[in-house]
């Protein structure tokens, strides 16, 4: 029996516990023998086999090698690298699984996906990224020009995760897995483009179960980004109009009706204009006001016509179902979300505050 | 001249005790028997260690009076020094070896002793070892009585009392117990006491010594009274219901009982803005902890628990590592023990010659050892920082005891990892928890909680809310503060 007084002691000793809690039979991951895995590339192989690359050693300064094998399971792929490579490969650190196109379309990731969730070994914090092309051809083609390609790519996602700059959707490991599970929400994955020697962000794909229907870019990635993502672009250039707003911020309000037969979407656009190409002179308050309501009608056809296309596809990656739920009254079912969403009618409202600028004309 | 045994005398014991003295001050060549004469008439011995007195006072004090006297006794005679009565042969033994002069008046059957010590010893200085930018700069010296002096200027109240004890056989050390009465709790009075009549040795050459016999866990790294040279932090000691022990030739007071904590205060800290005080000492204890965990925590690292690391830090460690010979625990365990060999090198080469050593150490070991491939850069960083960390604790005794448990901690961490950690630093927990100061809690006001005294912890509260001395030194005034009429 503890006095009371030493309670104060033993809290200590038990966070301290806590805090550095794990298995008592530690394993030895002595860092100079072992080769930690950066990233996993899982690409489609023959006889419906998984082709998996990686690279190694990822970090130390020795001559790299792209490892690829064809294998059933994801883990022998793990197990298959190591016998052809001096160092024991680890996948403590893995940073990123890309997983092809082809294969995301076909559906299934959710089983790949589900294999590094559950390995105590690997953070949660993994980025999951579709690419379109051949990956491995990149990698292998920058190995002699670029020094650690894989960690700055791992560098560049980290920078646009931890800094909501309204760029990229990057979506970790933990997210895409909880959106997958959650009724109502539907998942999401950054896609990039790659070949020989470019490797570039080009989209958003939606996920219908873990099954890729869908891939938005552009504008409509911009759009997205404004409505669900960040809610923040640094730039929204629409070439169209000859014009780009910057630093936008979005204040987005959804009003689904009580029956589920429409959706009024308001959205709050608040920026500057940082550049106009167009005929219309800005200066003018007059003219300004015409660009901006020709920006809101512009908007408003574009984001129409994108959640016209995700009801289509039966996709509701902004969580529009969220807001069918009230308390006390029964959840619907994704089944039945799905069945409404597709029949929706969708009301969109763009209000524009773009903030002052100098030299204007004000009316009198 | 020697008396001879008169049967017509009263005591017959005198003209002996001066044979006996004789006989204990045979083979000493500073030891002096001389016969003067009193006035006119009557002859006094003069028994004397010309060493230990000061010989212009001798001839001031004593042989001038002794010659110009025509009184009957000594004490009439001598009037411009302290003049005592010796009553035993032992007390003139022991009153010659102190710096006393022994007369003998064989007339009036009259042995008295004279204090006559000469005063050599330091000036007061200042503080080496406890260095402060404000207060106080004066610290005691080797000479007791100037550093009970010190001591009564900053607390001229006649409730400061001070007992004097003597400890070892052979050095006769004088140690003096300091405490004031009414607010020091009686039974810390009684239990020092009764520690210091149980001591039995020899020698004690410094206090250290002595609180290695008072101390009630003898085997613990930790030191378990405060050696401390400022008379300042002592007066506030004894302020707060703590004692003070002073010992003769050292210039160390020993603080008790103390707390786990009381290491990491500075005299400083009540000195400075509470605010300042307060970051340095949550610095002092981010130090300790550093000084403490770091290089277990690489090894841990390194060898255990690669995923924890951030990967760009991974990518550093993994080059500055990729080409050594050694594992983690042999590098660490090497450089720890390499910096111990600078580090006491340096303490105990003269200035100059420790300034070169400080070069020959920081540059030349630690870049030629990452140069050679038997280090890693990473590790030089971080023993750098760690070195830097351990001096950042006030106390110097705490600072050599916690490279102990650092190699307590590395080894556990090159077995176990992070959990090895975790275990030693509860296991040191544990200990501290299990101390005692003078029979009080070492790890209070933490455990056992008091509440008040977390104002004077982690942070230096502002004066004027501790307004009451520490629950956990049970003081018989609680409050600091006196009510005015």
């Amino acid at each position: 029996m503890v006095p009371y007084k030493h309670y104060s002691l033993l809290a200590i000793a038990c966070l301290m516990w806590m805090a550095g809690c794990s298995s008592p039979y530690v394993e030895n991951n002595m860092i100079e023998e072992i080769a930690p895995v950066v990233f996993w590339s899982v690409d489609k192989g023959t006889e419906g086999k998984f082709k998996i690359s990686t690279l190694v050693p990822p970090l130390i300064q020795e001559k790299k090698r792209l490892l690829t094998k064809e294998v059933d399971l994801l883990k022998q792929g793990g197990k298959e690298f190591n016998l052809i490579y001096n160092r024991e490969l680890k996948q403590g650190q893995l940073r990123m699984v890309l997983i092809n196109e082809e294969l995301a379309k076909k559906g299934g990731i959710e089983k790949l996906v589900n294999t590094i969730l559950v390995d105590p070994d690997i953070s949660m914090r993994v980025y999951l990224l579709i690419v379109r092309g051949n990956f491995d051809e990149y990698i292998k083609h920058q190995l002699t020009k670029q020094e650690n390609q894989d960690y700055f790519l791992y560098r560049m996602l980290k920078h646009y995760e931890d800094y909501n700059q309204g760029e990229m959707s990057i979506v970790n490991i933990h997210q895409f897995m909880k959106k997958l599970y959650s009724p109502l929400e539907a998942p999401i994955l950054p896609v990039f483009r790659s070949d020989k020697n470019n490797f570039n962000y080009i989209g958003t794909a939606f996920f219908q179960e873990d099954k890729e229907v869908m891939v938005i870019q552009d504008v409509d990635d911009e759009i997205f980004q404004l409505l669900d993502n960040d809610h923040f672009l640094k730039v929204l250039a629409i070439p169209k109009l000859s014009v780009s707003l910057g630093r936008v911020r979005s204040n987005v309000r959804m009003k689904l009706s009580r029956d589920y037969s429409s959706l009024s979407l308001h959205v709050g656009l608040n920026g500057r204009i940082e550049e106009y190409q167009g005929e219309k002179e800005i200066q003018s308050e007059e003219q300004l006001e015409h660009v901006i309501q020709e920006i809101e009608i512009y908007l408003e056809e574009q984001t129409s016509d994108l959640l016209k296309r995700m009801q289509r596809w039966k996709v509701d990656p902004l969580e529009v179902g969220t807001h069918s739920l009230k308390p006390f009254s029964k959840e619907i079912t994704e089944k039945q979300w799905l069945k409404y969403w597709g029949n929706i009618k969708i009301n969109v409202d763009y209000d524009i505050k773009i903030q002052p600028l100098n030299n204007v004309e004000r009316l009198m | 001249m020697v008396e001879k045994y008169d049967p017509q005398m009263k005591s017959y014991q005198l003209p002996t005790w001066l044979d006996e003295l004789k006989q204990k001050l045979n083979h000493m060549d500073d030891a002096e028997v001389v016969e003067h004469r009193m006035g006119t008439s009557a002859s006094v011995h003069l028994l004397y260690i010309n060493t230990l007195i000061d010989q212009e006072r001798l001839n001031e004090a004593i042989i001038q009076p002794l010659h110009r006297c025509d009184g009957n006794s000594l004490s009439s005679c001598i009037t411009n020094a302290k003049v005592s009565e010796v009553t035993s042969i032992e007390e003139a033994q022991q009153k010659i070896m102190q710096g006393y002069i022994l007369l003998n008046d064989a007339v009036n059957d009259q042995w008295v002793g004279v204090q006559l010590e000469t005063t050599l010893g330091r000036a007061v200085e200042s503080s080496q070892t406890e260095t402060v930018i404000y207060g106080a700069k004066d610290s005691f010296s080797e000479q007791i009585d100037k550093n009970i002096t010190m001591l009564r200027r900053r607390l001229p109240i006649t409730t400061l009392k001070s007992e004097s004890f003597t400890v070892g056989s052979l050095s006769k050390t004088k140690v003096v117990l300091l405490y004031i009465d009414g607010l020091t709790n009686p039974k810390f009075i009684s239990y020092a006491r009764k520690k210091i009549e149980s001591v039995d040795f020899d020698q004690f050459l410094d206090s250290s010594q002595l609180a290695a016999f008072m101390e009630d866990h003898h085997h613990s790294v930790f030191p378990q009274f405060l050696q401390t040279d400022r008379p300042d932090a002592c007066a506030y000691a004894l302020g707060e219901g703590k004692l003070t022990l002073l010992v003769s030739n050292s210039p160390f007071a020993l603080l008790a009982p103390i707390t786990f904590f009381h290491l990491f205060q500075s005299p400083e800290d009540y000195f400075l803005r509470w605010t300042v005080a307060s970051l340095l000492r949550l610095i002092r204890y981010g130090s300790f902890i550093v000084s403490l965990a770091l290089i277990p925590f690489y090894v841990a690292l390194t060898t255990f628990h690669y995923q924890m690391v951030p990967l760009p830090i991974l990518f550093v460690l993994l080059e500055s590592r990729s080409k050594l010979p050694f594992t983690p625990f042999v590098e660490g365990l090497s450089m720890i023990v390499t910096l111990e060999i600078i580090k006491e090198a340096s303490l105990r080469m003269p200035t100059k010659t420790s300034q070169t050593l400080g070069v020959i150490g920081g540059i030349v070991i630690g870049q030629a050892a990452v140069e050679a491939g038997f280090a890693s850069k990473v590790l030089i960083v971080l023993m750098g920082i760690s070195a830097i960390a351990f001096f950042l604790v006030p106390n110097y005794q705490m600072t050599k005891s916690m490279v102990l448990v650092q190699v307590f901690l590395l080894i556990l961490a090159s077995f176990l990892g992070l959990p090895g950690i975790v275990i030693g630093l509860i296991g040191t927990l544990a200990h501290l928890h299990g101390l005692t100061s003078l029979g009080q809690p070492y790890f209070a006001p933490i455990s056992p909680f008091y509440g008040k005294g977390w104002l004077d912890l982690f942070i230096r509260g502002p004066l004027i809310w501790m307004r009451t001395r520490p629950d956990y030194l049970k003081p018989l005034r609680k409050w600091r503060q006196e009510m005015k009429k």
